[in-house]
């Protein structure tokens, strides 16, 4: 329980500026909602000018980004992108920081295990995005009863909110994987922005070309949005691969980290 | 029962060499000196020990628990100071301290009422960031988090560098204290004077083996001391043939020998001659060295 409370204090100011900039981003983006759709005819013909490539690869073609929930589906895409980051950060960070602050030999030699170690700090990393999620749903949810002069389906709009954090779910557990595998991290960001930009361009790429297959890499193609407002629920099989990919990655986390020499800092 | 016990404690990093078959025993309650330069493995032992690093092969156990498999509840009566002292540098000093003893089962109110003590004692601002604190000042607070929960096991890993005189004189007399408590100090360093002061008993470590556990005491008597002297008058070379000299020169006034046996016969010798300075060197570790692998040859 210290080291968890210890690393939620740590991550506090993280958390808040997080949760601040995904809010901020959200209530400007959809205060743009009102002018897209006052002059629908209008708006539309300009996309039509568009090449069907760019529309793709924005994820502009769905029919229903008109709507409240298409509009913040299509947010999401890019705050997805963010959250990622966060999430890959404090994955990566909460672990790797004892070896490149060297404080490992001091937490590492008190009574406690390695596991109990490993599990607060997951606890911690865990706790910070929710809170900041949960914010950013709430400043979401907020904006769009304020901009949408229709009703819009609620259940869809927070099934859609929970892909952000399934998705970061992902990055955490890749971030830890990474953190007990690679011997020296001096630097999170150069870690983590490389990795999750490789993945949000390979599901970009596999939309530009059409190609299926690659959703399965990408974490950020696992949850459509055009899927959920259509039916209501998330796809079940990328679930599926999402619980294995999370249970492999932390039970390698545990054990690597477990087994692990704690090399003296030099 | 034995403070510490290894057997044939052995640890390779990939093919480089750590460790090999260590055999040491510390007993309850004596002040264990653990000598040797630097990379001799020192560190890889006191690592093991403390469930850092894992080892190849062999065994060691503290208070007669394996230290792998009873890690925590070990460290629960073990205090550790490491030769760098590194900390988060976002806390202050008191923060550090107070997550330091969150995690040993001891009254919040002792440890703390003890934090205070030691910061006293140590002349130690608590208030201070970490980040602002001098690298003296981060070793007081290393002292503080490895004695505050007064542990049993006193495991130091080379650690006087960055002290001032004044304070490593108070941290040896905070040692010395606490082995009168009962406390068992493994005291790790490269340098012979600070282990004289304080050890009953010292092992010689060097290219990961042990290759001599002695009684301090006899280890200054079979040390070798460099003497330098300057004579009022050129002196006969055979004023200095006493037992125990060696490496005699004589340089016109000027005369350097090594001498290793008992002082009292070296000082009586002295006393005949008409000096007009002198200089007794500590012998450095490497002289005790020699000594070591010349007996080890003739073997």
């Amino acid at each position: 329980m210290n080291v968890y409370l210890r690393e939620l204090r740590a991550y506090r100011r993280s958390t808040i500026i997080w949760a601040a900039s995904l809010s901020g981003l959200v209530v400007v983006f959809m205060s743009l909602y009102p002018a897209f759709t006052n002059d629908l005819a209008a708006v539309k013909k300009v996309f039509d000018q568009f090449p069907q490539v760019l529309l793709t690869a924005l994820n502009l073609s769905s029919t229903a980004f008109f709507t409240v929930n298409g509009f913040y589906g299509y947010l999401l895409t890019f705050a997805g992108l963010a959250a990622a980051i966060q999430a890959m950060n404090i994955g990566t960070g909460i672990i790797s920081k004892e070896v490149s602050g060297k404080t490992a030999d001091f937490l590492l030699s008190k009574p406690t295990t390695r596991s109990r170690v490993i599990t607060a700090k997951l606890a911690a990393a865990l706790t910070s995005i929710v809170i900041s999620d949960v914010v950013f749903w709430a400043v979401s949810y907020a904006a769009a009863l304020l901009v949408s002069k229709d009703p819009f389906d609620a259940a869809t709009f927070f099934l859609m909110s929970l892909t952000l954090l399934l998705v970061q779910l992902m990055f955490v557990a890749l971030g830890a994987l990474f953190a007990v595998s690679l011997p020296k991290i001096k630097s999170v960001i150069s870690v983590s922005l490389p990795t999750v930009f490789t993945f949000y361009i390979i599901g970009m790429i596999g939309d530009v070309l059409d190609n299926d297959s690659l959703r399965y890499i990408s974490p950020f193609k696992f949850y459509n949005t055009t899927y959920i407002i259509t039916n209501v629920r998330l796809d079940g099989t990328f679930l599926l691969i999402e619980a294995a990919f999370l249970a492999v990655a932390i039970a390698a986390s545990y054990v690597i980290y477990v087994k692990k020499d704690v090399r003296a800092s030099v | 029962m034995n403070a510490i016990e290894t057997t044939k404690l052995t640890k390779y990093y990939g093919k480089s060499r750590g460790i090999v078959d260590v055999d040491m025993t510390v007993s309850e309650g004596e002040i264990f000196g653990f000598i040797g330069p630097n990379g001799a493995g020192k560190s890889t032992t006191i690592r093991t020990l403390l469930g850092l690093i894992y080892p190849t092969s062999g065994s060691a156990t503290i208070f007669g628990k394996d230290v792998i498999k009873r890690g925590p509840e070990i460290r629960q009566e073990v205090g550790y100071l490491p030769s760098e002292v590194f900390y988060y540098d976002d806390m202050r000093a008191i923060d550090l301290l107070r997550y330091s003893a969150s995690f040993y089962n001891r009254s919040t109110k002792a440890i703390e009422k003890r934090i205070r003590y030691l910061a006293d004692l140590l002349d130690l601002d608590l208030k201070k960031k970490i980040d602002d604190l001098s690298y003296g000042n981060k070793k007081k607070v290393g002292i503080i988090q490895g004695l505050a929960h007064e542990p049993k096991l006193i495991i130091l890993d080379e650690p006087t560098g960055g002290l001032d005189p004044l304070i490593q004189q108070q941290f040896f007399n905070l040692l010395k204290e606490e082995n009168g408590k009962g406390a068992t100090v493994l005291f790790s360093s490269h340098i012979l004077g600070e282990v004289q002061k304080l050890c009953d008993r010292v092992a010689i470590i060097k290219e990961g083996t042990i290759i001599e556990v002695e009684q301090i005491k006899t280890l200054l008597e079979n040390s070798t001391k460099r003497f330098k002297l300057e004579t009022v008058t050129a002196p006969d070379a055979s004023a200095f043939e006493i037992g125990g000299v060696s490496d005699l020169a004589v340089a016109g006034h000027a005369v350097s020998f090594l001498y290793r046996g008992h002082i009292n016969d070296v000082t009586q010798m002295l006393a005949k001659l008409d000096l007009a300075d002198l200089l007794v060197e500590e012998p450095d570790l490497e002289e005790i060295f020699m000594h070591y692998y010349q007996k080890g040859d003739g073997r």
